[in-house]
């Protein structure tokens, strides 16, 4: 997946550069466009578009609501868009022969991207930066005074903390990447260096140092921030952990089971992938029903066959190691930690939804496996563990890659069926970030410390996106 | 990953597990009844009358659509279930004519800064909802939009995911289909019209699955730019109704089933193209 926008946007470059309009001209339509947008921004922040005294404001003008930077953003975009296509006329008109043709086209192009680039712009790209606008006011339904960041600081922690923490992932980052190019280096024998015990040593006692102020950093963060937020945190790692690996376990057996074409193998596929397509407040509504306290509910009637007493499901707010410690008679206290039994019960609401989907997208993995290395292999007397092994792991990793990474975006992002199975005996102990985030807007109208929270999770997000591309990203084999 | 997009996972039968078939097939029977078992037991729910809910019953002792009835009628989801109609409906053709023009623009045409403006439609699938969730809600909450259909339908009108899934499609009919079309005196959207639209069947097919699931099932955002039930989609109605009912599963059930069939029946007509839709999409995508 990471490939293919960059490769595809390598053939956009080739092409652009071929033939077309010339620069000047098109950087002039595309500046202008801008200076518009930005007049028009200009207009709407002062309060002449719009707003309660502005043009086709005042009274009961339609307009009347727009003001402040919400407006300027969203008066920027109409006339970046209606601009565009209409300077670009003005060249085809003006322009002759070849030119003419070319400006046409982009004329037409213009005109074909607006309504998309209208939508794109105004509710995916610049809400950013409104929302970190949003982010640094004291914002409660109605726009309040700037304060900096102190709502990231209510939420983090000290700054000096955050600092401290944010050198200590560097550190141990810097040392990892610098490391992993210095042995390439040395193994391709240009170089005579090989690492020696002395480099070993230093590299471990660098991470280690980046580790310890790390911790040091986040137990600072942890002390003086939010407890809400990095329980939330933590409730989404457990989350993702709980999650990701189940899910890839579980569906790569039914898609091995899937691959052998057996009878009725369709079925099967349409089955599994009932879950995914299923509404998910609904089906989130029957798994509240399943997982009751009641001992009627189906999932206490199942562990009551096998013996096991009924359980609190997602009521349950002690961590799921401590309730089974419990079943076999050991008390282990709660500070131990671990997943309560309610983020249990979600994680095998998830995996239900989505195991389909890995499967389906396993089958296509497998399936673009080249049969003659399993040939190959077999001459060589390999046997089916080994075949499964040496040949189907890891020249399935790209799809694995692809799915991890597709699972640990989806449980940062996750929310309906969450927000539809917590109860409050939970504790907040399923609350994920996006839980809190909406919490903190819907619920106790803090626009400006919601957005905060927001930025945070994009952060750690982009973060791990990085991350998993580079660190990785490395180890996965694309034939 | 140069598999054309209607490729689909292949069985083969070449090789094979080392495990005997009974096993295998225990395997997928054991995925099909976990997959199956709660909406059986929704179903078997909305069908029971509140004693036999009381009496711990599995299954009710008669199909009864009582249940169906009162929520159907008592409960609103009549309403719900005509605004979740039209919102989809509205938000599918919408994306349909945006994306699609979009998508044709990115594959077909050659205009200045394309790369950039690509690059900048692409971005959008980085940034998670939380961040665009409240900016969003005060540019709705600005344009009077608070309980109206634009509110709904909209912000979803165009989406990167679907510009880049058909922008593929596009991108592979032949260049002399163009030529050809370009000699007979067509212009671009002609030739969009006559030639594309028709040979990406599949791919429209599949744009138009995904939106209309994604619109059916929101809960987020329609919960925010809804206060009144005038125009409440059905996921907001049930979950309104969940926090609201208490003891009353069967009828909860009963609307959990009315907002499930719909897409049940959508999905049995069409579920093979959009199975491989989401193989081929979510390798590429």
């Amino acid at each position: 997946m990471p490939s293919t926008p960059n490769r595809l946007q390598q053939r956009l470059k080739h092409v652009t550069v071929e033939e077309g309009v010339p620069l000047w001209q098109g950087l002039t339509v595309i500046l202008l466009s801008f200076l518009v947008g930005i007049i028009l921004a200009i207009l709407a922040w002062n309060g002449v578009i719009g707003g309660a005294h502005g043009f086709l404001g005042g009274e009961s003008g339609p307009l009347r609501k727009m003001s402040g930077l919400g407006a300027a953003l969203f008066f920027w975009i109409v006339g970046f868009i209606v601009v565009m296509p209409s300077a670009s006329y003005l060249f085809v008109i003006f322009s002759k022969g070849r030119r003419r043709k070319h400006w046409s086209e982009t004329f037409q192009a213009y005109l074909f991207l607006a309504p998309a680039f209208f939508i794109l712009l105004t509710f995916g790209i610049l809400p950013v930066v409104y929302a970190f606008y949003i982010s640094l006011h004291r914002w409660r339904v109605i726009p309040g005074r700037y304060i900096k960041f102190s709502n990231y600081i209510e939420a983090l922690g000290k700054p000096t903390s955050v600092l401290i923490f944010v050198v200590g992932v560097v550190l141990i980052l810097a040392t990892w990447l610098l490391w992993g190019t210095y042995v390439q280096r040395g193994g391709s024998s240009k170089l005579k260096h090989t690492p020696s015990i002395v480099w070993h040593i230093g590299r471990w006692l660098l991470i280690l140092a980046g580790l310890w102020i790390a911790v040091y950093g986040l137990l600072g963060m942890i002390h003086t921030g939010d407890d809400q937020v990095f329980n939330s945190f933590l409730n989404t790692i457990y989350y993702s952990i709980g999650t990701i690996p189940l899910q890839l376990a579980v569906s790569l057996v039914l898609a091995y089971v899937l691959f052998q074409g057996l009878k009725g193998q369709e079925l099967f596929r349409m089955l599994f992938f009932m879950p995914y397509i299923a509404p998910s407040v609904a089906t989130a509504a029957v798994f509240t029903t399943l997982f009751t306290p009641r001992p009627e509910g189906l999932v206490n009637r199942l562990i009551g066959f096998f013996g096991i007493p009924a359980q609190k499901w997602l009521f349950e707010a002690s961590p799921i190691n401590v309730v089974i410690a419990k079943l076999v008679g050991i008390h282990l206290p709660v500070w131990v930690g671990g997943p309560s039994m309610a983020m249990v019960s979600i994680i095998l609401y998830n995996t239900w939804v989505f195991f389909g989907y890995y499967t389906v997208i396993f089958l296509a993995g497998l399936g673009n496996i080249p049969e003659v290395l399993y040939e190959a292999a077999r001459l060589d007397g390999a046997n089916q563990w080994t075949l499964f092994r040496r040949i189907t792991i890891p020249l399935l990793s790209p799809t694995t890659f692809f799915l991890s990474m597709i699972g640990v975006i989806g449980t940062f992002k996750a929310f309906t069926h969450i927000y539809v199975m917590r109860v409050p005996s939970a504790l907040g102990t399923v609350d994920t970030v996006s839980i809190v985030i909406f919490d903190q807007f819907f619920n106790a109208t803090r626009y400006g410390y919601a957005s905060a929270i927001a930025f945070v999770l994009f952060a750690v997000i982009l973060f791990l996106t990085v991350l998993q591309n580079h660190v990785f990203g490395r180890k996965v084999f694309y034939g | 990953m140069t598999t054309t997009p209607t490729s689909a996972p292949r069985p083969k039968r070449s090789f094979r597990l080392n495990v005997t078939y009974p096993t295998m097939y225990l395997i997928l029977i054991l995925g099909g009844i976990v997959s199956l078992l709660p909406f059986l037991w929704m179903f078997s729910l909305s069908f029971m009358s509140v004693g036999e809910m009381m009496l711990r019953h599995v299954l009710p002792s008669h199909i009864d659509f009582s249940n169906y009835i009162e929520a159907w009628t008592n409960a609103n989801f009549s309403l719900y279930f005509r605004n979740s109609i039209i919102m989809s409906t509205v938000t599918v053709a919408g994306q349909l004519v945006f994306s699609t023009l979009a998508a044709y623009a990115f594959a077909r045409m050659k205009f200045f800064g394309k790369s950039v403006f690509f690059t900048l439609v692409l971005s959008t699938l980085m940034i998670p909802e939380s961040v665009t969730l409240i900016p969003n809600f005060l540019t709705v909450r600005a344009l009077g939009w608070i309980d109206k259909l634009p509110a709904l339908t909209v912000p979803f009108m165009a989406s990167a995911f679907n510009i880049f899934l058909l922008r593929q499609f596009f991108a592979q009919i032949p260049d002399e289909l163009y030529d050809a079309a370009l000699i007979d005196g067509a212009g671009h959207f002609l030739f969009l019209r006559t030639i594309v639209l028709p040979l990406s069947k599949a791919a429209l097919l599949t744009v138009t699955i995904f939106t209309f699931l994604g619109s059916w099932n929101a809960l987020q955002w329609p919960l925010i730019v809804t206060y009144k039930n005038t125009w409440r989609p059905i996921a907001v109605g049930l979950y309104s109704f969940i926090s609201e009912a208490g003891p009353e599963l069967q009828l909860m059930m009963a609307g959990a089933a009315i907002a499930l069939v719909p897409v049940l029946i959508i999905y049995f007509f069409v579920q093979k193209q959009f199975t491989e839709g989401i193989a081929t999409s979510g390798l590429k995508g």
